[in-house]
């Protein structure tokens, strides 16, 4: 079994590039939109994605709200803050910084090729000229920067046994994208408002931006309505960004974890893991039972109970691996 | 920038023209006050330096700066870097590094292995001796005041049973060549540090000129971590295969790459203090899976800070109640706490003498002369001769705490002067050194530059080993003799041919 501190190391590795990448995927589908959508479409698609990122809009006047904030603010000054502002950590450099750093503290861990190519990758968004970059177009760079990320998790599926390492790593990947998508898919629901009256964003997008959209169409038609399209990205197992996918891969790496082999007394994270699942899997929840027109974004929260669930299923992974008391550890 | 072409340049049949001053060797100026390593006085090539020689006339200058910049790119990619702690905060460097190989001999290398052989043995003896019997110190080969009042001695260490008697399992020895011999400048007998840049270096140049390599016949020094792991497991009293770990202070200190690399290297975990939990006079390590036994500890961090109930107790990098494991049997040090006696710079004046006491042999490396400021003759030499001698702290390192009188001002000597008279037990001078001169690749052209050598030597329960290479320190600035990295040095890989 691992240090303790190198599982903590291998966990937020996988949950910073993951963070990484989801920064980047949000932006690249709003720089896309750029071109064609009017600015009114083009500032609630910022509100969305910086609500997603659990990020603070723009500053602004006092006597502007939220959503004229974004319509005030530059598209040049908004993809700054998220890509190259170091001072902001939430910030795609930021993150991928962290990864990296966190993977300095893992290098004895770590095949070369892997480090390698996550150092690579943060030296070669640390040197671009961001100016440089939007000027090839708004998209280009985070385009490039998802291809990376992409050819960094295939560097460490080709390169890394599937040990405890690993195991910490796909976990922090899994509870990352857990988080994220249970964000997402409640901020589109709230705010994008794809069955509402007036400016929306359509589901067809919210499934874009999961990388869902084609499977989607496949396994369901074009008939987008909220508890569909909601319900396939909760509980779809095929697709990489339901939350299905997510919570059954943290349960399996769990499993892999767990000394006694997923023996029963299951470790704390453990039985979250499998309450969170059944619970995707057997209640249809608040997304499916409610009508097929979008909440009242001061109603209610239809994602409480899974958001609070997943960010507990972190503390529960940091006590039971990581934060243990040291008398619970001494060898009997 | 683009490809390199891998070449055979015919490195086999050596070009007989070549010569200093000429050709792709016109920028290489020779002094007859220093050895060069590639040519003789008069501009031809040594026997050695031939096929390199060629090799380098060969290469078109524009290929020898796409490998140089190659070799960098590499070493920026794979993070073989050292952190450098400024007042505001934390940067990574690289050691520049030089793409030109430094060659030793078969023969010159049989002398430094044995003399290198020869001295640690003897240091482990002197070891022993200064924290049991004391018998030398008795018998007047080292002043009693000189060991005892050495910051390094360690009181904790009296009568403290170390597993076979090895204290120094790791020596990294600076060597340098002056005129046609070989001597000792400074052992380091606590934690030395630059095996990992040998061996960046060496996979760095297989990987630029693997037909030259190839066609001299190098000894390989690519073993080096599995003999590390196996001389350091042998000190075990756990059997085989005991459980081992490094010991870093963290990523923020400078060595912390090489601290990491050979953990990896090793198979074994890379802890820090925070890690470890001694409890029941035994060490353990935090696991994801509950607190794991530790038998033996490599370990990278100084005595003072390994921990805070038996040395400095403001010290976060160690762990509380270690030395306690350590002293009840339970956990082995490498290196032993206490080794840093041996290797002050005034004592290092008196290793031929430790040599001859405990080996009865004659020291087949020799010390630079030094002249010890504790002593009034010492001292009374140095301050006269301030501006044509080295000054060193006695415990200094990295280049710092020293005064270079050739190169000081009158005004630096005169301050350094004071601090002599004020603590002289504090200071020893050597002369200025006239190190040897190696071929370099500079700013596009092929000059001369003044190196060093640490080699690193292994004691283990039985066996000695001497890996053949060793870091080889540069000092990059045209007339400079510091080659620490610190004030502007760097590396070159050194080839130990096999004939």
């Amino acid at each position: 079994m691992m240090l303790a501190r190198m599982a903590a190391n291998f966990y937020w590795l996988g949950r910073y590039a993951e963070r990484t990448e989801n920064t980047a995927r949000l932006l690249e589908y709003q720089l896309t939109r750029l071109v064609d959508a009017d600015a009114d479409e083009i500032a609630l698609g910022w509100r969305v994605a910086y609500r997603a990122l659990s990020q603070s809009p723009p500053q602004a006047p006092a006597d502007v709200d939220e959503a004229e904030a974004f319509l005030i603010a530059d598209a040049y000054t908004l993809t700054g803050g998220l890509v190259e502002d170091t001072t902001n950590p939430a910030s795609m450099i930021s993150c991928w910084g962290m990864a990296r750093e966190n993977a300095r503290e893992i290098r004895p861990r770590l095949p070369l090729r892997v480090w390698v190519c996550l150092n690579q990758g943060f030296l070669w968004l640390q040197e671009t000229e961001f100016a440089d970059a939007w000027g090839e177009g708004p998209a280009a760079l985070v385009s490039r920067a998802i291809d990376r990320l992409r050819l960094f998790a295939g560097v460490v599926d080709a390169n890394m046994a599937r040990d405890d390492a690993w195991r910490f790593l796909e976990l922090g990947r899994y509870v990352e994208r857990l988080q994220q998508q249970i964000v997402l898919l409640d901020v589109w629901d709230r705010i994008a408002r794809p069955d509402g009256d007036g400016l929306t964003l359509s589901w067809a997008d919210l499934l874009r931006v999961c990388g869902a959209f084609e499977p989607y169409r496949r396994d369901r038609s074009l008939t987008l309505q909220r508890s569909s399209v909601l319900g396939f990205l909760m509980r779809n197992p095929e697709v990489s960004r339901s939350l299905h996918y997510a919570t059954d891969r943290i349960e399996s790496t769990l499993q892999g974890i767990d000394p006694a082999g997923g023996r029963p007394p299951l470790a704390a994270p453990h039985r979250l893991a499998l309450r969170i699942s059944a619970a995707l899997e057997l209640d249809p929840g608040e997304a499916d039972a409610a009508p097929d027109a979008a909440p009242d974004a001061e109603a209610g929260e239809p994602f409480g109970p899974l958001t609070r669930d997943s960010r507990t299923l972190h503390d529960l992974v940091q006590a039971t691996y990581v934060d243990y008391p040291v008398t619970a550890g001494l060898p009997t | 920038m683009s490809a390199v072409k891998f070449v055979d340049h015919g490195y086999a049949d050596p070009d007989p023209a070549i010569s200093a001053g000429s050709g792709p060797f016109r920028h290489y100026e020779l002094d007859s006050a220093f050895h060069d390593e590639l040519f003789h006085d008069d501009g031809t090539p040594r026997a050695r330096a031939r096929r390199l020689g060629t090799a380098l006339s060969r290469i078109p200058p524009e290929d020898l700066e796409r490998l140089q910049e190659g070799v960098y790119r590499r070493f920026v990619h794979e993070g073989i870097t050292f952190t450098v702690l400024g007042v505001e905060d934390v940067s990574e460097q690289i050691i520049p590094i030089d793409c030109v190989p430094r060659l030793i001999t078969a023969e010159e290398w049989d002398h430094i292995e044995r003399g290198l052989k020869q001295r640690l043995a003897a240091l482990n003896l002197f070891l022993h001796d200064v924290y049991h019997d004391g018998k030398a110190l008795r018998d007047g080969i080292v002043p009693v005041d000189l060991v005892l009042g050495c910051p390094q001695y360690r009181l904790e260490m009296r009568e403290m049973k170390v597993p076979h008697d090895v204290y120094v399992a790791v020596c990294g020895t600076d060597i340098v060549r002056a005129g046609d011999t070989f001597a000792v400048l400074e052992d380091n007998l606590r934690v030395p540090s630059g095996v990992s840049y040998m061996l960046a270096c060496r996979t760095a140049m297989k990987w630029a000129f693997p037909y030259l390599y190839r066609a001299y016949g190098v000894r390989e020094v690519a073993d080096y971590p599995e003999r590390l792991y196996s001389t350091i497991a042998s000190l075990s009293l756990a059997g085989e295969t005991p459980r081992m770990a490094v010991l870093t202070p963290g990523r923020y200190n400078s060595a912390y790459y090489e601290h990491a690399f050979l953990a990896g290297e090793m198979g074994v975990d890379l802890v820090e203090g925070r890690d470890l939990v001694a409890h029941d006079a035994t060490l353990y390590a935090r696991t994801a899976a509950g607190l794991r036994r530790i038998d033996v500890l490599y370990r990278r961090i100084d005595d003072d800070f390994l921990d805070p109930v038996a040395f400095r107790d403001d010290s976060v990098l160690g762990a509380a109640g270690l030395f306690h494991a350590y002293r009840a049997g339970n956990l082995v040090l490498a290196n032993a706490p206490g080794t840093g006696v041996a290797d002050d710079k005034a004592l290092y004046a008196y290793v031929p003498r430790i040599i001859r006491y405990f080996l009865d042999e004659e020291p087949i490396l020799a010390n630079v002369e030094t002249h010890l400021c504790r002593e009034p003759d010492g001292l009374a030499y140095t301050l006269d001769n301030l501006k044509e001698l080295v000054v060193k702290e006695v415990g200094g390192s990295g280049g710092y705490g020293m005064l270079v009188g050739p190169h000081a001002t009158k005004a630096e000597r005169k301050t350094f002067a004071e601090h002599l008279r004020n603590d002289p037990a504090n200071y020893i001078s050597q002369p200025v050194l006239p190190l040897s001169r190696a071929g370099c690749f500079v700013d596009g052209r092929l000059e001369p530059r003044h190196v060093d050598l640490r080699p690193f030597v292994l004691q283990g329960s039985e066996k000695q080993h001497v890996v053949p290479g060793g870091l080889c320190r540069v000092a990059l600035r045209k007339g400079s003799l510091v080659v620490n990295s610190s004030q502007g040095g760097g590396c070159k890989d050194l080839w130990i041919l096999r004939e």
